[in-house]
């Protein structure tokens, strides 16, 4: 009995977690919850404030990292072989297609969830000083998350992945001077054939989510070094603009608004660190606002997560991955679309390809690397940045409206269709 | 707030949490474990009882079996996989023997071991007629050195 | 708050425990299970005793697999038809019955998807009958799986399906190549038919389509030959037979149907009436074959027929180069061959012609065999509507000679020609004559000419 305490004391190394000093250790004693801060302020674990969309995106990729491992056992990059794959998934292995789903629809619900976790951070301004790089990092985030979807849609090398990255690709071939050649680049080839299957694998199983990986490890450790989460808007008084402090050694001739050094409450090394915190500062009469991480941070990560897990198994046992008949570059089906989150783009190319297919595109995703530095509005209260605000929102409706323009009301030859009007295309 | 309820519901969550893990562990698991294979079969055909010739064994290379024929005794199988590592075995018909290419073993006609680090003599497989006339072979079956089909 | 909290954990955990369970029962339930136990059952009751009747009935249970890399297809029918190799299942129910008169395609070396269609891979009794979105290739209709047989045994003739042989000529004789290309010989206006048998159209629109084209296909522009419907069932064999995909060698072996009567076509097709007789009718250069069967073994004659060097030294038979099936079927033929087969043949070859009249008549080979025909009418009569073409009709070749000097015409065929317009500002007409100069060398092009002028003469003696 002994002898099993010694062992489990020798793994948790810490105070019993009935008291104060147990409970943060818990937190920076492990290695992976030390990205906690030991104590967080009370508002900023009310769900309306960030709605956990941080949380749920990491735990999808989490949910698709280990799915998506087990399903890379069962496949072979190459056609046909990859079409018989999914087709051994869905006969002949055993829950094959309850991965695949689960697979699946995590990687939808991440492009959702990241693009809805970016409307959160910019609703709230929370990409504001000191946190405008971290923002930067979300905005790569989000691409990548695109781009691994967007090369896993190719993988099943049924007839909807073909096109989808036919189209897709094509989109991408419009930019001026490079555009071809990215495009060969992509695909190892002209058409999507072998190579671009191969290439498309290698992307989306060790290219980009080691990236995933290594940005989100930034992400994370920037969310914690620029002050945690953001203070959520309605608990921000006029006055307290003052505290904020400026990032970093500022110019020489600009004075400094900062608290009492004494008066701040960090843990971590960052105190020994010579210099002022960077990050929102904790005053006294703040203090009474905090908790310990453990359990009230914990008991809502864990519940966010048996949440997001529970959805996802919940839709990957009544909804089936979709799986068409094998890639064949001889029929096209009427009409060829995009992965949805493109069709948007996919809607623009139609109307004028250079400016749809490469103007926008370009503008939009340089409009939001460029977002933190150009809003230099230091305010986060939505009463002083209503311009920005409509239009964020326009920009957001925009983008749903196309997609959902591209996805439900485009018929054969991208002829205008609502939903509701059955088209057969026409017979050859 | 009751501080001995606070914890049993954290306790019985994790409890929960923990079997649902073991279960999906368990599952992925069974996920992994072929249901279809596409090797060669373990049970196959090896064709006429008149195509295999007396004397020496017939080696199979794809099955990996020795098929002997014997005017009086009839046939029977032996596997070419050496019980050691798993190497193919040769026959030599001068000493009329098996030799392990990999780590030397020697393994009698009857498929005892003679010398080398081989734990085990070399199996031998089941081998019956089937309803078409031809021989059946099961590597799932291994049956005593002393069996024989009589054709 | 906290608390319900955690109990909103612990139930969320439950969830997700459940879940998992369920999935795993529904993984551990697929449809094909009860159908195996099922067979067991019926195995069972064969077993003398209740000891072997229990080692029966624990037999695991297993997807069944037959992989085929040499069809390029893994089949996995026999998880549920578990009898179709065994023939004490010939009065089983369901799906476990016999299937008689396989002869060599067992399902352990040829599948099912094969002949029948479906999809081999399913597990599922909808899915693997092919009758699911997404799915090209269901199960062919009863009526249709001996059309199967062609997509393999595409030269000789295949026992049993007349349609395939009648298939193929009628597509030989009534000029579907001046439309269509078949392993690339044939013309453009109408779709390529070398893989005609792997678009994945139903024999049903096939079969209607050849009756009546513009029907099914509006705006088509295939004439309407008015087949009947047996000669468009025919036709549906014949197309639903066109694939050139690859076969592994041991298919490609056995693909030659070793029957006497594609070795009495050998025996034409090589002339061996010029050197041998049979019971003395023929020529006598090489020994008489009849009754050759018993004087000699099949395998001595086709190791004759490989080598003849070899059998007789300063033999003066050629090599023919011959696939083992078909020497396999001329000693089936030999082993029947009569003294009458020898006459018919030689009345058949009939008189030696002059060169000119074998110019002609080789003319008139080609006029059918390239698909003249097609428009032009098997009499040279024309008369297939063309809308908007002078006449509106293909026009009739029979007086071809009273507008055109020959080089003319050879000019035509060579290069091809849109019909004059009835009206200018109308539409094009769907037919129209092609090019035929890379299908068909001078030669070719010169003997249809002169097979063409050999009519008009024919036409002005009989006036």
């Amino acid at each position: 009995m002994k002898l099993i305490r010694e062992i489990w004391q020798s793994i948790v190394r810490r105070d019993p977690l009935s008291t104060d000093k147990g409970k943060s250790e818990l937190v920076f004693l492990n290695v992976w919850l030390h990205i906690h801060p030991a104590k967080v302020k009370k508002e900023n674990l009310r769900f309306k404030h960030s709605f956990y969309l941080g949380f749920i995106t990491f735990f999808l990729f989490i949910i698709l990292v280990t799915t998506g491992i087990a399903l890379m056992c069962y496949y072979r990059p190459y056609p046909p072989q990859a079409y018989q794959d999914m087709k051994d998934l869905q006969f002949a292995v055993f829950m094959g297609p309850f991965l695949r789903n689960m697979h699946r629809w995590a990687a939808h619900g991440m492009v959702v969830c990241v693009f809805l976790h970016m409307c959160r951070v910019f609703y709230t301004g929370s990409y504001k000083k000191p946190r405008q790089f971290n923002w930067v990092v979300g905005v790569l985030l989000l691409l990548l998350t695109l781009g691994l979807s967007f090369t896993g849609y190719l993988l099943p090398w049924d007839q909807l992945a073909y096109w989808a990255i036919t189209v897709g690709t094509n989109i991408g071939s419009y930019a001026p001077l490079i555009g071809g050649q990215l495009r060969e680049l992509l695909l190892g080839g002209h058409s999507v054939g072998e190579a671009a299957l191969l290439r498309f694998y290698v992307l989306h199983v060790a290219v980009l989510p080691s990236l995933v990986i290594l940005l989100t490890i930034v992400h994370f450790w920037r969310v914690r070094k620029d002050g945690g989460l953001s203070r959520p808007v309605w608990k921000l008084k006029p006055q307290k603009q003052e505290a904020l402090v400026t990032i970093g050694a500022p110019a020489e001739a600009v004075p400094l608004h900062v608290a009492a050094a004494s008066t701040d409450k960090t843990y971590g090394l960052m105190e020994v660190v010579t210099g002022k915190p960077i990050f929102e500062t904790i005053t006294p009469e703040e203090e009474e606002d905090t908790v310990f991480s453990y359990p009230y941070a914990f008991v809502r990560e864990a519940v966010v997560l048996m949440g997001t897990v529970t959805t996802i198994m919940m839709m990957s046992l009544f909804m089936n991955a979709p799986l068409e008949e094998m890639a064949n570059p001889a029929v096209t089906p009427n009409p060829a679309k995009a992965p949805w989150y493109f069709l948007g783009l996919q809607e623009l190319v139609s109307h004028s390809a250079l400016l749809g297919g490469v103007v926008a595109p370009a503008l939009m995703v340089l409009a939001l690397l460029a977002i933190p530095y150009f809003d230099r509005n230091p305010s986060r209260r939505p009463g002083d940045r209503k311009w920005v605000l409509w239009v964020f929102t326009l920009f957001v409706v925009a983008n749903i409206a196309l997609i959902i323009v591209g996805t439900f009301f485009r018929g054969p030859g991208w002829a205008w269709v609502p939903p509701w009007v059955h088209v057969v295309a026409r017979p050859e | 707030m009751n501080r001995r309820d606070f914890f049993s519901w954290g306790t019985v969550g994790v409890a929960a949490l923990c079997s649902a893990v073991a279960v999906s562990l368990g599952a992925v698991g069974r996920f992994l474990m072929p249901s279809v294979f596409y090797g060669p079969p373990q049970s196959f055909k090896i064709g006429d009882p008149a195509d295999f010739p007396f004397g020496s064994p017939t080696f199979l290379v794809d099955e990996k079996i020795f098929v002997f024929r014997d005017r009086e005794k009839g046939f029977a199988v032996a596997s070419a996989v050496c019980t050691h590592l798993g190497c193919t075995v040769a026959y030599f018909p001068s000493d009329r023997d098996f030799h392990c290419p990999c780590h030397g073993s020697v393994f009698s006609p009857t498929g005892a071991v003679l010398h080398g680090p081989a734990p085990r003599p070399l199996n031998w497989f089941e081998v019956t007629l089937t309803r078409d006339g031809q021989l059946r072979v099961d590597k799932d079956k291994t049956v005593p050195p002393t069996y024989r089909l009589m054709v | 708050m906290e608390r319900k909290l955690q109990q909103l954990f612990f139930a969320l955990s439950l969830l997700a425990l459940v879940l998992i369970l369920v999935a795993e029962w529904q993984a551990s339930t697929p449809s094909w299970k009860p159908y195996q136990r099922k067979f067991l059952q019926l195995e069972a009751q064969e077993e003398p005793n209740a000891v072997s009747k229990a080692a029966v009935l624990a037999t695991p249970l297993a997807i069944n697999q037959v992989v085929l890399p040499g069809l390029q297809r893994v089949d996995r029918c026999t998880t549920c038809h578990l009898g179709v190799e065994d023939p004490t299942m010939k009065n089983a129910p369901g799906p476990f019955h016999y299937h008689a008169g396989l002869g060599p395609h067992v399902p352990s070396k040829f599948g099912c998807t094969i002949c029948h269609g479906g999809q081999g891979l399913a597990t599922d009794m909808k899915d693997a009958h092919g009758n699911v979105a997404f799915w090209q290739t269901p199960l062919l209709p009863a009526d249709y799986v001996r059309a199967s047989c062609g997509r393999c045994h595409k030269e000789g003739d295949v026992p049993g399906v007349p349609e395939l042989t009648e298939g193929h000529h009628l597509f030989d004789t009534e000029g579907c190549r001046g439309c269509h290309k078949l392993n690339g010989v044939g013309g453009s206006i109408g779709p390529d038919l070398t893989e005609e048998g792997a678009n994945h159209r139903s024999p049903e629109w096939l079969e209607r389509h050849f009756l009546a084209p513009n029907a099914v296909s509006p705006g088509s522009a295939m004439p309407n030959f008015h087949f009947t419907r047996e000669q468009a069932r025919a036709l549906t064999y014949y197309m639903l037979s066109l694939t050139s995909g690859d076969m592994g060698s041991y298919y490609s072996s056995e693909r030659l149907i070793p029957s006497p009567e594609y070795g009495r076509q050998l025996f034409v097709e090589k002339d061996c009436i010029v050197c041998h007789a049979i019971g003395g009718i023929g020529a006598k250069t090489g020994p008489d074959l009849l009754g050759v069967t018993k004087r000699h073994s099949a395998e001595w004659i086709d190791e004759q027929l490989v080598n003849p060097e070899l059998v007789y030294p300063g033999s003066s038979m050629p090599e023919y180069d011959l696939e083992s099936n078909a020497r396999k079927a001329l000693v089936a033929f030999l082993a029947s061959a009569t003294p009458e087969d020898a006459q018919q043949m030689l009345t058949r070859k009939g008189h030696p012609l002059t060169p000119k009249d074998a110019a002609i008549e080789a003319g008139k080979q080609d006029f059918a065999r390239f698909g003249c025909a097609g428009c032009h009418g098997t009499e040279l009569q024309g008369g297939l509507a063309n809308p908007n073409a002078q006449g509106e009709q293909v026009p009739s070749l029979l007086h071809v000679s009273d507008d055109y000097t020959k080089d003319e015409v050879i000019g035509i065929i060579r290069d091809g020609r849109m019909p004059p317009l009835d009206n200018v500002k109308g539409p094009t007409p769907p037919l129209y004559m092609p090019s035929w100069k890379h299908v068909l060398s001078d030669e070719d092009i010169n003997r249809i000419a002169d097979f063409l002028w050999s009519k008009q003469q024919q036409k002005k003696e009989s006036w």
